[in-house]
């Protein structure tokens, strides 16, 4: 993996305040992804984690701060610069997003077709390849509406990964999966992070998960508004002396703490 | 190397080198990555395939001791290449590949279920196609009396439990269909009436017969121009509004979750939108008919016939009877529309092409509906005399 290291890192998060309007819902958050990395977002529902991550790839814009991938800033990122740094990553969304009206492998192809000059089948080998590794091969021709929920999240993985992109934002893989499903889901993710060092920005819930694949968690609060645990999620599980971290890990109902 | 070598240069991520018809090497360097490739890999193939069609074996090797990042794509290039040798009965194989990429390789195995053989559809007879259509026809005419039964059964339920009707929802589409149609309404109606009046007097003012348009016309617009211009307009509104927004519901499984806690969807849904629809549309049909007559008034004035006389003479032909029969059947097609609105949402599939597939559907069944109802209604008032 060392080789894989840049001089920059994959996400710098710089000062960042996330909101909408005048409601704030993350305030001052500095933090730095490394390239390669498996970089796990937590925290309470509604606490704002999707929203974070949409102001990391620069979908929502941030009430303050920056954020900058690979050393630019999306942020202040405008046209064409704008559009190649979007090009770098690729977004799972929480529901899927697939497009309803394409099979499964056009789903995938549909980036291709705008962004490289490959044949069609091409671009269908390399998308069979995608949805082969989220084990959808068999149903390369299915409409999203025919698949479950589950189906709909790892096609949507696959359609992220289209242009073998550097860096994947992911909104809760693996919930809603069963655990064999989430298992090797997990197994995926860490493969093409060790062996092609794609870095990883996920936002879950699943502690199996969060266990066997991250290298390092943010745990963000709901009531102070930022970041109240970093690190190694074993070592915050076992060491961690703030009852809100401690809770979260142990799976402690909130009325066990005072 | 005694054998002639042909080197082909193709870019500076790869490059193609025959060693005489039996062995070749494929030698890879740089960064492998989507666009990259973008050429390299059809060059490369063609060159592969130009060579696999000489006679004898194959045996290609791929040179990757010099790639210094290869990505997803660069991987499915190999298989491709691999795939092709496996095809013509070659060998393939790979030297100086990084280690951190076997792994990734093994995902793909067997690799050849990547190359699926193409399924051809079996194609469909004239006579298979004209039966499934019929038979869809009739699926469609059977879905549309069941929903004519519930909703006959639900509407009778609300006429006695008056109570229990969801009169906010009612309110709602009241407000939509009705008070946010009226300028629209007003607009088209306006100028049915100026446009109505105003190509028959061209016609009559030949014959000296100017003063008979405006009465003409106002029977014209009470007994069929109001009723129907409202109806369309409320069909193109309205009812797409209903298939969207029950269509959406379906989509998103809160029909489902209004029947599995033992709601009764056309109750809930269904019961208030087209108790609006028998609300708002003999209203604004009755505002359409008023904009149309003035508007056919202003005209006439053109025509040098004062308000007193066209008022006179509308007096005479256009009896309350007619205003009456323009208003039931306004009524009908109200509840036309906002029923077929309604079934359109209920019947919608997955996804979101599917809402607008019914939105469309929705519009395009009103319509049909509202042509034969008013065809029906012509006949009976020919009969009757109403």
């Amino acid at each position: 993996m060392d080789a894989m290291n840049h001089s920059v890192a994959a996400i710098e998060v710089q000062n960042l305040t996330v909101g909408y309007g005048s409601t704030v819902l993350m305030q001052n958050l500095d933090f730095t992804v490394n390239s390669g990395e498996i970089f796990v977002i937590l925290g309470g529902s509604g606490c704002g984690k999707s929203s974070l991550l949409k102001n990391l790839f620069g979908l929502y814009q941030p009430l303050a701060g920056d954020v900058l991938i690979e050393g630019q800033n999306i942020t202040r990122a405008q046209g064409a610069d704008r559009q190649r740094i979007m090009t770098s990553f690729g977004v799972m969304y929480q529901q899927g997003a697939l497009f309803g009206s394409m099979n499964l492998l056009d789903n995938v192809t549909l980036f291709m077709q705008e962004y490289t000059q490959l044949t069609d089948d091409q671009m269908n080998l390399l998308a069979r390849c995608k949805l082969d590794l989220v084990g959808l091969l068999p149903y390369e021709s299915y409409m999203p509406s025919e698949i479950s929920g589950g189906m709909q999240k790892r096609a949507a993985i696959a359609r992220a990964m289209a242009l073998d992109p550097k860096i994947l934002f992911l909104d809760e893989p693996s919930a809603g999966l069963d655990p064999i499903t989430s298992a090797d889901l997990d197994s995926t993710i860490q493969d093409l992070s060790r062996n092609l060092g794609i870095t990883f920005v996920i936002v879950s819930h699943e502690l199996a998960s969060i266990y066997a694949i991250a290298d390092k968690v943010i745990m963000l609060d709901k009531n102070s508004k930022g970041i109240i645990a970093e690190g190694d999620p074993k070592v915050l599980r076992d060491t961690s002396k703030d009852p809100r971290v401690h809770q979260f890990f142990n799976r402690i109902m909130s009325k066990d703490t005072a | 190397m005694t054998l002639s070598t042909d080197t082909q240069t193709i870019t500076s991520i790869a490059k193609w080198v025959s060693v005489g018809s039996a062995t070749a090497t494929v030698v890879i360097a740089g960064k492998v990555d989507v666009y990259s490739l973008a050429n390299v890999w059809t060059q490369i193939r063609s060159a592969q395939d130009q060579w696999l069609k000489s006679s004898g074996s194959h045996s290609l090797t791929c040179d990757a001791s010099n790639i210094s990042s290869l990505d997803g794509s660069g991987i499915a290039f190999l298989i491709d290449l691999e795939e092709a040798q496996k095809k013509s009965g070659g060998t393939f194989s790979i030297v100086g590949l990084d280690t951190r990429y076997q792994p990734l390789l093994k995902e793909f195995d067997p690799i050849s279920n990547l190359f699926p053989v193409p399924v051809v559809s079996p194609k469909r007879g004239l006579v298979v196609s004209t039966g499934m259509a019929v038979q869809n026809l009739i699926d469609d005419a059977k879905g549309l009396i069941t929903f004519t039964g519930h909703l006959s059964a639900d509407l009778l339920w609300s006429v006695r439990n008056v109570k229990q009707v969801r009169w906010g929802d009612f309110v709602n589409a009241a407000v939509q269909a009705g008070i946010a149609a009226l300028p629209i309404v007003g607009l088209v109606s306006f100028l049915i009436g100026v446009i109505l009046s105003f190509q028959a007097a061209i016609g009559m003012k030949q014959f000296g017969a100017v003063s008979f348009v405006g009465p003409i016309a106002a029977l014209g617009i009470v007994r069929e121009m109001g009723p129907l211009v409202t109806a369309i307009l409320l069909a193109g509104r309205s009812s797409a509004a209903f298939a969207a927004e029950i269509g959406t519901m379906t989509v998103n499984s809160e029909v489902d979750a209004l029947v599995s806690g033992g709601l009764s969807p056309i109750r809930f849904l269904v019961v208030p939108r087209v108790l609006a629809g028998i609300l708002v549309m003999p209203v604004l049909t009755l505002y359409a008919d008023i904009v149309s007559i003035f508007a056919s008034m202003i005209t006439m004035l053109a025509y040098d016939i004062p308000l007193i006389n066209f008022w006179n003479g509308m007096l005479q032909i256009v009896t309350i009877e007619d205003i009456g029969s323009g208003l039931i059947k306004a009524t009908l097609f109200g509840v036309v529309i906002s029923a077929v609105g309604c079934l359109r949402g209920m019947q919608t599939g997955t996804g979101a092409a599917a809402v607008g597939i019914s939105a469309t559907r929705a519009v395009v069944s009103s319509i049909v509906l509202i042509v034969l109802v008013d065809g029906v209604f012509a006949y009976i008032s020919y009969k009757t005399g109403f």
